[in-house]
């Protein structure tokens, strides 16, 4: 049954070289003892990833970006699972149209959906900065707490909550007793994505920042834009790392189907 | 000549051996099975004839020609998978119709021959249909249909019935003997049911670990298993495992223990060596109370451990000096778990395996 | 479930993206047909005339067009390979796909700003063979944006097609060998058509993200503006909202027109179902 693929082999590889080689060459500019951002690098040394802790800017947006995805992922999973839930565990009239605005966000573009947020939220509600970027965080994050925690109930035999029921569970008891159990591995996979997804945005944030308000990538946009040492390599490194981690447990937890099924 | 040789095929994965040294002859228009456990290599062989695999050692010569290496396209053979494979995104008529549109024939005559080969399967009318919407023996016919409207040199069905429920399934069985018979086509059937091969096969061949145990006429193979795993396969439960024998007029006495019995040699195999005794639960005959006097050749005194009731007879589990054996019974009053019995072994049902 | 429970289980979430989604789309859409006290369509007449404007949609297009392109010439190939593989070795390949995807896009479009630099690997190699006496202006060009662009789509249209490619049964190509069909005739037949569905989601998808992406353009494309940056510049460089809105709703539409079109489109591939 050997299958001759070379051709085939070998043009997925450069493939992969396109996709992972400029993400390599950064990790190999970023060890670069120079001020001049080259590849290749003409040494090996850290410290630019010393430089990063020297920036202020850096490290307050990081703390920034954490507390907005953290807290944004907390208030999406308390709107989203309930929603996934009703949505998986019922069936009724109109239910394919409240499904598609759950997933919305994802169709709007970004950029347009930052540009409304920011119109609204902060120049006409007047709404505190932080407040408009963490609800704008909730929105984008939103979908996907909502489709993965509904493909992960799906695969829920729902006969068990019954059993629960009529073994004397009320609806609450059974649904944190015996349902949110068994999906944990998806929801904890649901925060992950999320997580992702708003850690690395700027559709969204690029419009919610002004005095002493910013993200980490809006930070390392204009850094960009005005420097162009190896700072932001390693920093690149850094972020890739702990998306390599997340990536990871995701595979654990979930499987990476969820990527390819729709 | 045999329209089909297989001749010393080797095939293995890494260190596991999935056929070895294979030897076999299909004659024209006959429809051989392969039959045997699932990992036996009846599908490894099928696939081999098919062109999906090559042998690594042995060559495969049909119609007189080397067929070893030549590409599945090139071969016209007709296959029926156990999936069926129908493609999703065509129609009846163009699933059918497209083994003919690959020989660039005329619309015209791809029209005709589409139309005649679905009257054969009784699906015309369903030209427009797609598989989805088709119940699964329907699927099955067109599958059938596809596979037979390239007017094949070979027919190879893969499991074929394995998808369809009882009922369907011995419909379809007399379906494909009746179209294989009507259109004379060479073909092999892959199946692990043995009720199926025996009753639509001119020959089966059994097959176990990547070898052919016997091949015969299924009413050989039924009656005289040639080997202990082909007897175990048919329904053969009960073995004996005999000390000596003896032969002469044609009837051979075998000891067992202080035990004589009688079998009547197997005509058409020949094992003047073999030691072992097999009979079907069928063919016991369990009497009443345990025998006074001299001991008879072919009885077996025991007890009754368990009775099951099968709906037209009684199953027994009878311990014996020589082990437990399964009989089943036709009777009214059944008897009780601990009772005496003597088991009668006829010499006409009592076959010698390898 | 009572219906009660059921709307108190979505509420929340309906609510909170009525208020802080739907609102400000509806208000932003409905303040583009409104200005100095009457209802106008003057805000689209004014951008469609406006040869400048129509250039900045139609390079958007252009570049959306040809990177789309692009992610089917390189996914389809490579989605068929790794479809064909083995479990473990696919699910490698397929990690490797979706790292990227998952990767900050200011890592990945700053990683080409080091690579097509005038001083970047492309421009050494070039100058180096002597093909070009100076280094070439790639960065902040249309094709940087492509490049970009291909790199940050290209996992999307890989894992849309490993999808539907290894739903396909092998049996359907061993099935159209047998009838007679070679390699190349049963991809063509059977394959192709059976993977159009994911090919079409995975290109609108393509698409429509190369269409409004920011970060990309942002960075790659210089002085080069594509209609997302345009959009960003009116609102707040220019802080001239009336046109900032008027280009948000256009995208909003084409976006809309294109995932719309895809779903009719994916249902007549599928006649059946």
């Amino acid at each position: 049954m050997r299958e001759k693929h070379f051709g085939l082999g070998l043009f997925s590889l450069m493939v992969f070289v396109f996709l992972l080689g400029p993400l390599l060459i950064i990790f190999a500019t970023s060890f670069e003892p120079g001020i001049v951002l080259q590849f290749p690098p003409h040494g090996f040394s850290l410290r630019w990833y010393e430089q990063i802790f020297k920036v202020e800017g850096f490290i307050r947006t990081f703390k920034t970006s954490i507390a907005i995805s953290l807290l944004g992922n907390a208030f999406a999973l308390l709107l989203g699972i309930p929603a996934a839930y009703a949505l998986s565990r019922s069936s009724f009239r109109g239910k394919e149209l409240l499904n598609g605005i759950f997933l919305s966000p994802i169709l709007i573009p970004g950029i347009v959906l930052g540009f409304t947020l920011m119109k609204y939220l902060i120049v006409v509600y007047h709404l505190p900065m932080y407040t408009g970027l963490l609800i704008g965080h909730v929105v984008i994050m939103l979908p996907f707490i909502v489709r993965v925690v509904a493909s992960s109930l799906s695969n829920f035999d729902f006969a068990v909550e019954e059993a629960a029921l009529s073994l004397g569970a009320g609806r609450m008891k059974a649904f944190f007793k015996v349902v949110l159990p068994n999906i944990r591995s998806g929801i904890i996979a649901a925060m992950l994505i999320a997580f992702l997804e708003s850690f690395n945005n700027i559709d969204i944030s690029v419009y919610m920042t002004g005095p002493g308000v910013s993200t980490l990538p809006i930070e390392m946009l204009t850094y960009v834009e005005n420097h162009f040492d190896p700072t932001i390599a390693a920093i690149s490194v850094l972020l890739m790392v702990m998306t390599g981690v997340m990536m990871f447990l995701i595979e654990r937890l979930m499987g990476l189907s969820h990527f390819t099924s729709r | 000549m045999a329209l089909l040789t297989l001749d010393s095929v080797s095939v293995a994965y890494g260190s596991q051996t999935i056929l070895k040294d294979l030897k076999l002859d299909v004659e024209k228009g006959q429809l051989l099975s392969l039959l045997g456990p699932s990992g036996c290599g009846k599908t490894t062989t099928l696939r081999l004839i098919a062109g999906f695999m090559e042998a690594q050692q042995g060559t495969f010569r049909f119609a007189g020609e080397d067929y070893t290496r030549r590409p599945v396209n090139k071969r016209n053979f007709g296959i029926v998978f156990q999936s069926y494979a129908l493609f999703p995104h065509l129609s009846v008529f163009d699933n059918v119709a497209f083994g003919l549109r690959m020989r660039k024939l005329k619309d015209s005559d791809i029209k005709t021959r589409v139309g005649r080969i679905l009257e054969v399967v009784s699906l015309g009318g369903f030209e427009k249909r797609f598989p989805k919407e088709l119940s699964g023996g329907q699927r099955q016919r067109v599958a059938i249909a596809r596979a037979l409207v390239i007017e094949p040199d070979l027919l190879l069905f893969d499991e074929p019935l394995s998808n369809l429920d009882a009922n369907l399934r011995s419909g379809m069985r007399v379906e494909i003997r009746r179209i294989q018979q009507e259109l004379g086509i060479t073909t092999l059937y892959v199946s692990h049911d043995q009720e199926e091969c025996f009753s639509i096969s001119d020959r089966v061949a059994v097959m176990n670990k990547g070898l052919i145990e016997q091949i015969d006429r299924p009413e050989t193979i039924f009656k005289y298993p040639a080997t202990e795993f082909v007897a175990r396969f048919i329904g053969f439960h009960n073995f004996v495992n005999f000390a000596e024998r003896a032969e002469s007029d044609g009837v051979i006495t075998l000891r067992a223990g202080d035990r004589l019995f009688a079998a009547v040699g197997n005509p058409g195999t020949n094992h003047p060596s073999a030691l072992k005794g097999a009979i079907r639960p069928d063919d016991l005959v369990v009497t009443a109370g345990s025998e006074a006097g001299p001991a008879r050749v072919g009885s077996l005194p025991g007890i009754v451990k368990v009775s099951t009731y099968l709906g037209r007879s009684y199953q027994y589990v009878v311990e014996t000096a020589l082990g437990p054996f399964t009989a089943n019974q036709e009777m009214e009053k059944p008897f009780y778990s601990g009772q005496s019995v003597t088991l009668q072994f006829p010499p006409d049902k009592l076959v010698l395996v390898d | 479930m009572k219906k009660s429970v059921l709307y108190g289980l979505l509420l929340p979430g309906l609510l909170f993206l009525g208020i802080f989604m739907v609102v400000p789309i509806v208000l932003t859409i409905g303040s583009t047909f409104y200005r100095g006290g009457s209802l106008t369509l003057s805000g689209y007449a004014h951008f469609f005339e406006d040869s400048y404007f129509n250039q900045i949609l139609l390079t958007t297009v252009g570049i959306s067009l040809i990177t789309t392109l692009l992610c089917v010439a390189l996914g389809f190939p490579t989605a068929y390979y790794i479809s064909r593989k083995k479990a473990r070795s696919k699910g490698i390949l397929l990690a490797i796909a979706i790292f990227p995807l998952l990767t900050s896009p200011i890592v990945r479009s700053f990683s080409w700003m080091i690579i097509l630099g005038r001083k970047g690997l492309i421009n050494d190699v070039i100058v180096g063979l002597g093909l070009a006496e100076k280094p070439l202006d790639i960065l902040y060009t249309p094709t940087a944006i492509v490049i970009g662009l291909t790199h940050l789509f290209l996992p999307i249209m890989i894992i849309s097609l490993v999808g539907v490619l290894e739903n396909i049964d092998t049996d359907l190509v061993q099935a159209a060998q047998s009838l007679g069909a070679s390699r190349l005739s049963a991809f063509a037949r059977i394959v192709f058509p059976l993977a159009l569905p994911g090919l079409v989601i995975g290109a609108v998808i393509v698409f429509v993200g190369s269409l409004t992406a920011y970060t990309t353009p942002a960075l790659l494309g210089g002085k080069q503006r594509v209609i997302s940056t345009f959009l960003y510049q009116n609102a707040m460089t220019l802080n001239d909202w009336f046109l900032a809105s008027v280009i948000a709703v256009i995208m909003i539409a084409i976006t809309f027109i294109v995932v719309g079109l895809m779903n009719r489109a994916t249902h007549q591939f599928n006649p059946k179902g």
